[in-house]
């Protein structure tokens, strides 16, 4: 009987503290795992006058629903779109409140990125915050999706950094500025990041404009906390006047560090060569082997 | 035609590795961009999601992934294991199924990119006149004694420490354990020209330690495989992962009896992962858990039908000896290739018009 229970003793014991160290560590994550920037001190400051859609604070695990932040724009409501589901789940608009807009993916179960779009309208002007939100379940790819014109002037990325994937500091990237649906060529574009960089930009005749991501992180926000986390904001903007009417649209999205601040290859090629050195005496000729090749010739 | 470009069952492996190495490291030109267009993300063959430029990816990478974020950390936050949390990875391994129930294990031998770099570095090796080296006794020693290593990594890497970690009782940083010690991660993003995962992660010390480790294997690997045929796969944890499942494939080497072998050991002499149970054995220990259904023994094999590759109740590919003649004219069991005849080509039209004259 003694021999029975000291083995319940101890696998007690130790689940106890497995789910004790399980939740310090999950604490710790979860004050962490907000939305990258949002959770970071200071990033309520304005950095840029054109309009936003500024993600809130999440919780982790929430893999079907979000908050956006509108910000330089007044809009009642923001519209998601999806890439599949429910035709009635394709285009959903969701109230904005104080605490900003909570979204949600078409249903559930699908998720993938979706497509939100604020927009303020007057006589004179159509002002459009856009952005896209990625939800962490299986999805179409927003390939199709991005392709349906949904307002007058838009600023279409072509592509969206693939799925659990960021813009980068120093990578390039295309982006489509598109009128009533069709391309616009020799339109100027600016990129503003919070970091205080400004990038002119213009497309091509096939209405695309290629964008260098600045590398212009602070060391301070390079160096802080885990490598996913360290994000920065940033917006494209473009705008245009036609009878009479001004079009301004932003797209505003998060990128992150240049993953080489904090890799190195020179290490990595050291460790290379020594497994390399390491292999060197398996090509010692034997002389077995060399005669166990000719029997067959 | 199609007997002049495939004139052997090597040259239609080797024109399948070709083509494959292209899917799995730059097929996103032609699937798309999105990981939501790729073949599949559950693919039995070591495909790197680290490469951008994919057309699928490796099931070991949603694996850990889901044993440490769906299962490890769902636990911890309803203190009880349900079978919602453990559903998303048996659809990941019915995923993985779906693929691998059509040719099984070929998908190391035929598909995998890693697999596929190593025979070539080991054809360099065989031009260069480099040695053959065997895991057998009076060279590396018994083969026998490396098999579990592979065991261990798949358990070890691939579900115990994510599990661990999703718990919170490893650190972070050991969340998927295997991508970060997998030399195919450095070699298919080192062919798209990406030099960040050779580069090692020195703001973390267990991503540098485990990262030094993918490292050193991958040099290991570039050297060792001029002389010792496919030495990461010996290892790999996608081996023992399909092993588990290699008997529910129609897709099999069969070897029903040794009533015509000879015994004479060429078809363990010819196997990349130099096996002897092909050579000693029959019917079901004769596939191993270490082949990767490579078809060189079924090549090599001097017997009339003694081994074959078969899908189902059809034979795919038979030995026979007039095959293996033909065969060792232009390459030994071990890989060692018969010197380019460059002269016999110059001399035929000269030979050409001599007869027209």
């Amino acid at each position: 009987m003694k021999l029975a229970v000291q083995p319940l003793t101890i696998a007690m014991a130790l689940a106890a503290w497995l789910a004790t160290a399980a939740l310090a560590q999950h604490e710790l994550h979860a004050a962490s795992g907000q939305s990258a920037a949002a959770a970071r001190p200071g990033n309520e400051r304005i950095w840029t006058r054109q309009p936003l859609l500024l993600p809130g604070r999440t919780t982790r695990g929430e893999r079907s629903s979000g908050t956006l932040i509108p910000q330089g724009i007044d809009a009642a409501h923001v519209t998601v779109f999806a890439a599949e589901g429910p035709a009635e789940g394709l285009r959903v608009d969701y109230p904005v409140d104080a605490a900003g807009a909570k979204i949600a993916s078409v249903t559930s179960k699908i998720g993938n990125y979706h497509w939100v779009v604020a927009r303020e309208e007057t006589p004179e002007l159509v002002k459009v915050a856009s952005t896209a939100w990625y939800f962490n379940n299986p999805g179409n790819s927003p390939k199709d999706m991005l392709a349906i014109p949904k307002h007058e002037l838009e600023i279409v990325p072509t592509p969206l950094p693939r799925e659990r994937s960021r813009y980068r500091e120093a990578q390039k990237w295309e982006f489509q500025v598109r009128f009533d649906g069709k391309p616009l060529p020799n339109q100027p574009m600016l990129m503003e990041t919070e970091f205080g960089s400004r990038l002119p930009a213009v497309t091509d005749a096939r209405g695309v404009a290629t964008v260098v991501f600045p590398r212009d992180f602070t060391p301070q926000v390079a160096g802080a906390g885990d490598e996913r986390r360290r994000a920065g904001h940033f917006v494209l903007t473009t705008e245009k006047a036609k009878d009479g009417r001004r079009y301004l649209t932003a797209f505003n999205y998060q990128y992150t560090q240049d993953p080489e601040r904090n890799r190195s290859v020179a290490w990595g090629a050291a460790f290379g060569v020594l497994g390399m050195v390491a292999a060197t005496p398996l090509l010692r000729r034997r002389k077995s082997s060399t005669e166990g090749g000719s029997e067959h010739a | 035609m199609l007997k002049a470009l495939f004139p052997t069952l090597s040259r239609v492996r080797f024109m399948v590795q070709v083509l494959m190495l292209f899917l799995t490291v730059y097929g996103s030109v032609v699937v798309g961009h999105y990981l939501a267009d790729k073949i599949s993300s559950s693919l039995p063959a070591l495909s790197c999601a680290y490469d951008q430029m994919n057309g699928g990816y490796c099931v070991l990478v949603p694996t850990q992934h889901m044993v440490s974020h769906q299962i490890g950390e769902a636990v911890v936050r309803a203190q009880q294991l349900t079978l919602q949390m453990v559903l998303p990875l048996l659809m990941v391994f019915l995923s993985f199924f779906a693929f691998f129930f059509v040719i099984g294990k070929a998908f190391c031998g035929w598909v995998c990119p890693l697999g596929t770099l190593q025979e070539w570095i080991g054809k360099i090796g065989r031009r260069f006149h480099i040695g053959v080296r065997r895991f057998a006794p009076g060279d590396l020693g018994d083969i026998r004694r490396v098999r579990p290593v592979k065991w261990l990594l798949l358990l070890g890497l691939v579900f115990l420490l994510p599990l661990l970690t999703g718990l919170g009782v490893t650190p972070h940083s050991l969340g998927n354990p295997f991508c970060d010690v997998c030399p195919s991660r450095i070699a298919t993003t080192l062919l798209t020209g990406n030099t960040e995962e050779l580069a090692l992660r020195i703001d973390d010390g267990w991503k540098f330690g485990l990262g030094a480790i993918a490292n050193i294997l991958i040099g290991f690997t570039v050297v060792g495989a001029l002389a010792l045929r496919l030495p990461f796969c010996r290892i790999c944890p996608l081996l023992a992962f399909n092993s588990v499942f290699q008997r529910l494939s129609p897709m099999r080497l069969a070897k029903p009896s040794r009533t015509n072998c000879g015994t004479c050991r060429i078809c363990t002499e010819s196997c990349p992962m130099d096996i002897p149970e092909i050579s000693k054995e029959e019917g079901r220990k004769a596939y191993n858990e270490d082949c990767t259904l490579c078809g060189r023994c079924t090549e090599y094999c001097p017997q009339d039908g003694v081994i074959k590759l078969k899908w189902g109740s059809f034979a795919l590919f038979s030995s026979s000896r007039e095959y293996y003649k033909a065969k060792v004219k232009g390459e030994l069991p071990d890989g060692t290739v018969k010197p380019v005849k460059f002269v016999k080509n110059a001399i035929k039209p000269a030979s050409a018009a001599t007869d027209a004259a």
